[in-house]
């Protein structure tokens, strides 16, 4: 057996692998973060059966395995519908979706936690729902999500490993490809490890300075 | 005019206010009296339209509160201080003051943080304009409270036992300012103020009338003099009961005339 080895031309193949993913992730994660928030206010208003309905799906994407639901989307939509769907596509709305899941429970407790005589107060001063929200609920909010969505957001750029198994060439894939060519898994694997863990840690630190500068005025909880 | 017309609020089996009728005329400073549980917040929150009505009828200068549309209209006319404050703990002081006026009242910024900066230094806040509610004693947290509302430069201010949270110091703080506040008032035209409090001697020195809540039923309602002589208030049982039982006066500050 002949061992390849490295080339340009496998640095290029790595680096777009990591743009892909980090493309999947970043779409995703900001659509689902959208979705999600939009859910988790819906039902914080009680609108009736709207909010209970989207609580049910959410329930379900939340509590089901993604590589389930990838599968479920790529393989089970088409033969349903008898309409192939590209790896992509398919990738980008399972996550999206499962993002939203995760989003929407973090953003209702998020709201739960913010004082009711405040917004007492906000509502007999006259403000809208729509200004309750984005001056009220909103920030205050987003300080009590903002470590777990930091949580999340790792979370998903990891998850984001599974669409590799659809075919979509992201990070995992390029490692999986340069392997068979190089047959050198513990180095291919290794560099690819480093890769996701080179762009998890640098959300993390991201976040935590977000999280550090929507905090600095955080509700000390029950004033 | 406030004009609460046979009102009727419950809590599941639980009636809470029992065909209450009453009136706040502008100009005039109005003192709810009665013991604890006897509906007093209740019957406040059902003017600002936290709770709604089982019966009955509320109008703010005709605007009936049980529709959404004139209650949104009614609120631009009334405005709330309230015992636990309340405030707004991710905005600084001058942002919880300017917020409603800009966005409810769409006045421009320039003029309303103008306007909350002299009300602070009123309160004796020049300074904390830029603090936020968690870096202030409770008193100065209920006088931010108070320049909140009247920031919104209000017909009628709805104040529910806005000490009570204090200690007597802070109390007889925020005393003197509503003191100066009903003091001001030009018999007539000025803020309304209907009170909720415990501070029976506060509530003679500044009410033009006094009412009396037992157990949901507005049992009184007679000006300041005769609510405390023997022949008019005093001549109920409830009412003697429940003066007899307060608290001798928390010391107050000194009240301009
Ligand atoms: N949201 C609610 N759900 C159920 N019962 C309530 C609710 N709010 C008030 N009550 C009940 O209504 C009654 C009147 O309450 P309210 O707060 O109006 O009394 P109050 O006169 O303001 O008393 P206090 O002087 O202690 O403040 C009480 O028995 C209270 O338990
Ligand atoms: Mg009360």
């Amino acid at each position: 057996m002949r061992h390849a080895g490295f080339t340009w031309h496998d640095g290029a193949l790595l680096a777009q692998g990591l743009g892909v993913s980090l493309g999947l992730f970043a779409g995703t994660f900001l659509i689902g973060l959208v979705l999600g928030s939009a859910a988790a206010v819906l039902r914080h208003f009680r609108v009736p059966t709207l909010g209970t309905l989207l609580h049910t799906g959410l329930e379900l994407l939340r509590n089901s395995p993604v590589l389930v639901q990838l599968f479920l989307v790529f393989f089970g939509v088409p033969a349903l519908l008898h309409q192939p769907l590209t790896p992509v596509f398919a990738a980008g709305l399972t996550l999206s979706a499962n993002t939203a899941a995760f989003v929407y429970f973090i953003a209702v407790a998020g709201l739960d936690a913010v004082g009711r005589d405040q917004v007492e107060a906000a509502r007999a001063f006259g403000l809208s729902r729509v200004q309750l929200v984005r001056h009220i609920l909103g920030p205050q909010a987003l300080a009590f999500a903002v470590a777990p969505l930091v949580g999340l957001a790792v979370n998903q750029l990891q998850v984001t490993s599974l669409v590799s198994v659809i075919g979509v060439v992201d990070l995992t894939k390029a490692g999986d490809i340069l392997n068979l060519r190089t047959l050198r898994p513990f180095a291919v694997w290794t560099l690819v490890g480093v890769l996701y863990f080179a762009a998890a840690k640098t959300l993390t630190l991201l976040g935590n300075r977000w999280e550090r500068r929507l905090r600095a005025h955080a509700a000390p909880l029950g004033l | 005019m406030i004009a609460v017309e046979g009102v009727v609020k419950r809590f599941g089996a639980h009636t809470v206010l029992d065909g209450v009728s009453l009136t706040v005329a502008p100009g005039e400073v109005v003192t709810i009296l009665g013991s604890s549980g006897s509906g007093k917040s209740t019957l406040i929150r059902c003017i600002n339209g936290l709770e709604t009505l089982d019966g009955g009828r509320i109008t703010v200068d005709g605007l009936d509160v049980a529709d959404p549309r004139q209650l949104a209209q009614a609120r631009r006319l009334s405005a709330t201080v309230f015992q636990l404050f309340n405030l707004y703990p991710h905005m600084t002081v001058l942002r919880n003051i300017t917020l409603a006026p800009e966005l409810v009242l769409k006045r421009p910024k320039a003029e309303v943080d103008g306007q909350a900066r002299a009300l602070l230094a009123s309160v004796g806040l020049a300074g904390k304009a830029d603090s936020y509610p968690g870096q202030l004693s409770g008193g100065q947290r209920q006088r931010v409270g108070i320049c909140r509302a009247l920031a919104m430069n209000p017909r009628y201010l709805l104040l529910d036992e806005v000490t009570s949270a204090l200690d007597p110091e802070m109390t007889a703080e925020v005393l003197a300012i509503l003191g100066k506040l009903a003091t001001r008032q030009p018999g007539g035209a000025g803020t309304a103020m209907l009170f909720v409090t415990h501070e029976v001697e506060f509530a003679r020195r500044i009410s033009t009338r006094i009412v009396f809540l037992d157990q949901g039923r507005l049992i009184v309602d007679l000006p300041t003099d005769q609510f405390f002589a023997a022949d008019g208030g005093l001549a109920h049982p409830r009412i003697r009961q429940f003066l007899s039982k307060m608290a001798p006066a928390a010391p107050l500050a000194e009240i301009p005339a």
